[in-house]
């Protein structure tokens, strides 16, 4: 059986690259890419540990919980992408500024 | 009776919820629903919810009837009521906290109340049958015939709250309600400015009493114990203690305040009356907001505003009728103090004399009936203020019939100047009525017997009762209650009752001389009205086309055609209530003849129980003169006030009374002016209040909304200014902080295990420090000496107990490791107070102290 520690450091490499690529990119598409990322790091570790405790499910639950949230949160975040393009005709979240000040 | 006992048993007497019930049924169909159900709908509605409360009164009074034949058993036994109890309503506390009376939403009838309920709701039939006519076409009322008629059915049951409530605040219900009731059937035309006026004034006039009725039940609740009328009743006992009132609290004694003292020491004399005299001076201002007596009548003759049926029953037959029934129903507070009964005689008689002068120079017919109120009010408190309850309550009954009748009889008068004058102001003014019996013969001949009545015509019902208060006011002396030995109580002076006579007698004339000056303006002569009627028919052809639709339902349609419409008789639901109210104006006096014509007056004596042992205080000097020969005045008092009118406005056509005006002309428009009384209040505690208002008006402009809140406002910019810097709307920027802060929390609660500790105190010595939970932490405590760990190993126990001498302080160590293996160190030291008095160990807190190291 694979260690529990690979997996951890799987994840921590996927939160790191979803982290650094969400806050550098200003594309929105990739920045919610990267928040996916971030978001299937987090389900990694839940089952990963889960596998530790074998007569219980709440990792797994969770996980399952994490991924329909984050469909919805694809769903939304995909309409407000498809809003500012229609809005400004171009999908950088920098230019994405009318609540500045 | 058998059967009606056995549905309705006394203690549990459900029939009030079908004598209240019915008035707030109709009331509520009519406000919701009037509006779809039509004309006829309200009308039906509004008369079978009163009639239906009318039946189910006299059955309740038969019952009563019935229930004091059976408990006739002996004198001492107490009296049958009937009551019901609906629900509990809440509980105040009493004298200073140390007990608790309840206050039940519970109805009882006794016999004062019955006869109360049977003039609110049988008047109030006749008279609400009568409003269906007047008002069936008022084009001024603006669709809202229902919204009268609603309004009429509330009235009717907060009225009948008033009297069957059984505790004071239940009493203090339904005369907010009346009071509201009112308000909303004077300002009832309420596009007209004055009206609306003239609610407020009403509305404002009675909230001054109503502070006092308030004060009184605090004074009743804090003394006496209860609130209720048997409670009152038995606590009247410690009524008796003197209270201090003035000065309020201790005066200052150094100072600048103590040289005020010093200079005019009689200022700060200290005035201790009883409880009793002010608890009965605060009802009593109570009673004279209610009902219209000196210094708060002036709202009584604005409300005439309101429509004529509304002045019949409100401001005539029942609610400013109120303030007597309370007098009535809590007499055994007010005989307490001789002092307060003096007043109530004193401001009545004063009230009866003052308004009936205001009442012979007014045009208005209806001010003339109003201050007529003020004045036959007024005679209603001097009967209860000598200790005459029953007299006193015997004018209010037939007052109820023959003003009632009288504003009724003025109102079918308006009713037939409207067909030819629409403009409300003149067809009220007796100047440009005249000759109208010609026309209106049945209103004539009933205004004509109420006239009589309420004049004091022999034998007729109004003459009975006044007769019956003057009487009594010249011989009753009314005895003090030795507190203190030694100390004799203040009693009125012996010239006092013969003084309330004279007064009173000189009001029956002047009420006798206007009544007859009104019947005789109005009925009697030439009409005067052509001149206005001819401008009006001619200036406004659309409004004598209204006229003949707003009297086509009577068929008779005579004025249609002829430059001016003649006034005419009131269809038959105006006529029929005149009739009746008549006859009860006429023969209602034989209810309770005076004079010794009867053995035993039937009201008297059906009040007998309510008002039982007053004749403690009560005495009636029977060496005096005797009634035969004190009633003499009183008749020479109808036949100087009526025959001086005739003398006046018949024989001579009012030549005389138009020489006196011109003779003094001054004195003349004082009087029309209603003595400038609302000038003066406008100039005195209107102009003070409105003054004050001024000055925080400014106060509020100047220095809340231009410093304060302006301070406030830039302060908020401020930070605004600073704050808007950190809004970039570069979405990077509010992540990457996001990122930082969530950093910051999880180097503090997940790097950094936290150490924290409280103290619980057992007692007796006995603590226990616990630690603050988290995750994964493991603790190693040093509870007996600090250098000293108690075991080596870290374990989850979280809490140590230790015990602690008084005096000393214990330091508690704690090592907290969490799941990365990193050490924390925190003390806490546990201090137990030394001289802690024995029992309050408990309460003395531990100095806690609590460090990170």
């Amino acid at each position: 059986m694979i260690p529990v520690e690979y997996y951890l450091v799987v994840a921590g490499v996927m939160f790191g690259i979803g982290a650094i690529g969400f806050l550098l990119r200003r594309n929105l598409l990739v920045q919610l890419m990267c928040v996916e990322l971030l978001l299937n790091s987090v389900n990694l570790t839940l089952v990963a540990f889960n596998r530790m405790r074998p007569d219980d499910h709440n990792g797994q639950m969770f996980a399952f919980f994490v991924i329909a949230v984050a469909a919805a949160e694809a769903a939304v975040g995909l309409a407000i992408g498809l809003a500012i393009y229609r809005l400004t005709r171009s999908v950088r979240s920098d230019e994405a500024d009318l609540l500045k000040n | 009776m058998e059967l009606l006992s056995n549905i309705f048993p006394p203690q549990n007497f459900t029939l009030v919820a079908v004598i209240l019930g019915l008035p707030a049924l109709g009331a509520f169909i009519n406000g919701i629903f009037g509006r779809r159900l039509g004309k006829d709908g309200v009308r039906l509605m509004a008369l079978s919810a009163i009639g239906g409360s009318f039946i189910a009164s006299l059955v309740a009074f038969f019952m009563l009837v019935a229930l004091n034949k059976h408990g006739e058993h002996g004198a001492g036994e107490s009296v049958q009521v009937l009551k019901f109890t609906a629900w509990h309503w809440f509980d105040v506390s009493t004298s200073g906290g140390f007990g608790t009376a309840p206050i039940e939403v519970a109805f009882s009838i006794d016999h004062l109340t019955s006869v109360m309920m049977l003039v609110i709701t049988g008047v109030g039939f006749l008279i609400h049958l009568y409003a269906t006519a007047y008002m069936w076409d008022d084009p001024r009322a603006d669709g809202g015939f229902h919204r009268f008629f609603a309004y009429l059915n509330l009235f009717c049951f907060a009225m009948l709250v008033l009297v069957m409530g059984s505790s004071l605040p239940l009493l203090f219900v339904g005369w907010e309600g009346v009071g509201l009731c009112s308000y909303l059937l004077i300002g009832f035309w309420y596009s007209d400015e004055a009206n609306a006026a003239a609610g407020k004034k009403a509305f404002i006039a009675n909230r001054i009493g109503d502070f006092g009725l308030l004060v009184a039940m605090g004074l009743l609740l804090a003394y006496g114990g209860s609130l209720d009328w048997g409670g009152i009743a038995s606590g009247t006992g410690s009524l008796l203690q003197p209270v201090q009132v003035w000065p309020i609290g201790t005066p200052p004694t150094s100072g600048l305040g103590g040289a005020i003292v010093r200079a005019v020491p009689w200022l700060f004399a200290p005035v201790t009356p009883n409880v009793a005299t002010v608890v009965g001076l605060c009802l009593f201002l109570g009673c004279a907001g209610k009902s219209a007596q000196i210094p708060l009548y002036v709202w009584l003759p604005d409300a005439m505003a309101g429509p004529t049926p509304v002045s019949a029953l409100i401001h005539a037959a029942t609610m400013v009728t109120a303030g007597v029934y309370l007098v009535c129903r809590l007499w055994y507070v007010f005989l307490l103090s001789p002092f307060v009964m003096a007043t109530v005689a004193l401001v009545g008689v004063a009230t009866a004399l003052f308004a009936a002068t205001i009442g012979l120079a007014q045009t208005d017919i209806k001010k003339v009936l109003a201050y007529s109120t003020v004045s036959q009010l007024g005679f209603m408190f001097l009967g209860v203020g000598v200790g005459a309850f029953s007299a006193g309550f015997f004018h209010v009954f037939t007052h109820a019939f023959f003003k009632a009748c009288l504003f009724l009889g003025a109102g079918s008068v308006i009713h037939a100047m409207h067909a030819g004058i629409h403009d409300s102001a003149a067809s009220q003014d007796m100047r440009n009525m005249g000759g109208l019996r010609k026309w209106l013969p049945t209103t004539y001949l009933t205004f004509f017997a109420s006239c009589l009545a309420i004049a004091g015509f022999p034998f007729t019902s109004g003459f009975f009762s006044k007769d019956e208060i003057l009487y009594r006011a010249y011989v009753t002396h009314i005895s003090g209650i030795e507190v203190e030995k030694g100390v004799k109580p203040w009693e009125a002076p012996s010239w006092f009752g013969p003084m309330l006579y004279l007064f009173g007698i000189i009001a029956a004339t002047m009420t006798a001389f206007y009544m007859f000056r009104a019947l005789f303006l109005t009925f009697w002569g030439e009409f005067r009205g052509w001149e206005i009627a001819k401008a009006g028919a001619e200036g406004k052809a659309d409004h004598a086309d209204h006229g003949a639709a707003h009297h086509g339902k009577g068929g008779h349609d005579d004025h249609h055609h002829g430059p001016a419409p003649a006034p005419h008789e009131s269809p038959w639901a105006m006529t029929m209530p005149l009739v009746v109210l008549a006859v009860f104006a006429v023969f209602g006096g034989l209810f309770n003849p005076g004079l010794h014509l009867s053995k035993e007056p039937l009201l008297e004596h059906w009040l007998g129980p309510v008002f039982d042992l007053h004749e403690k205080y009560v005495h009636v000097n029977h060496e005096g003169p005797s009634e035969w020969l004190l009633a003499f005045p009183g008749v020479l008092a109808f036949v100087v006030g009526a025959g001086g009118a005739y003398f006046v406005y018949v024989m001579n056509n009012g030549a005389p009374a138009r020489a006196f005006t011109e003779r003094v002309p001054a004195l003349y428009r004082l009087v029309l002016d209603k003595w400038r009384i609302d000038e003066l209040y406008d100039n005195t505690v209107i102009g003070a209040v409105e003054s004050l208002a001024d000055t925080s008006a400014q106060f509020d402009k100047w220095f809340v909304d231009g410093i304060i809140a302006r301070l406030t406002g830039l302060l908020v910019a401020a930070f605004g200014t600073v704050l808007r810097a950190f809004q970039t709307g570069v979405v990077h920027v509010y992540a990457a902080v996001m990122v930082l802060g969530i950093a910051v929390f999880g180097w503090f609660f997940v790097w950094q295990p936290q150490a924290h500790a409280t103290v619980r105190d057992q007692g007796s010595g006995k603590y226990v420090v616990e630690a603050s939970p988290g995750l994964g932490y493991t603790f190693r405590w040093h509870s007996k000496s600090p250098d000293q760990p108690d075991s080596e190993a870290f374990s989850v126990r979280r809490s140590v107990e230790l015990q602690v001498q008084p005096g000393e302080t214990k330091l508690v160590k704690v090592d907290v490791k969490n799941a990365f293996n990193r050490t924390t160190t925190g003390t806490v030291a546990v201090t137990r107070p030394s001289a802690a008095p024995a029992g309050s160990e408990r309460a003395a807190a531990p100095v806690m102290k609590g460090s990170i190291q």
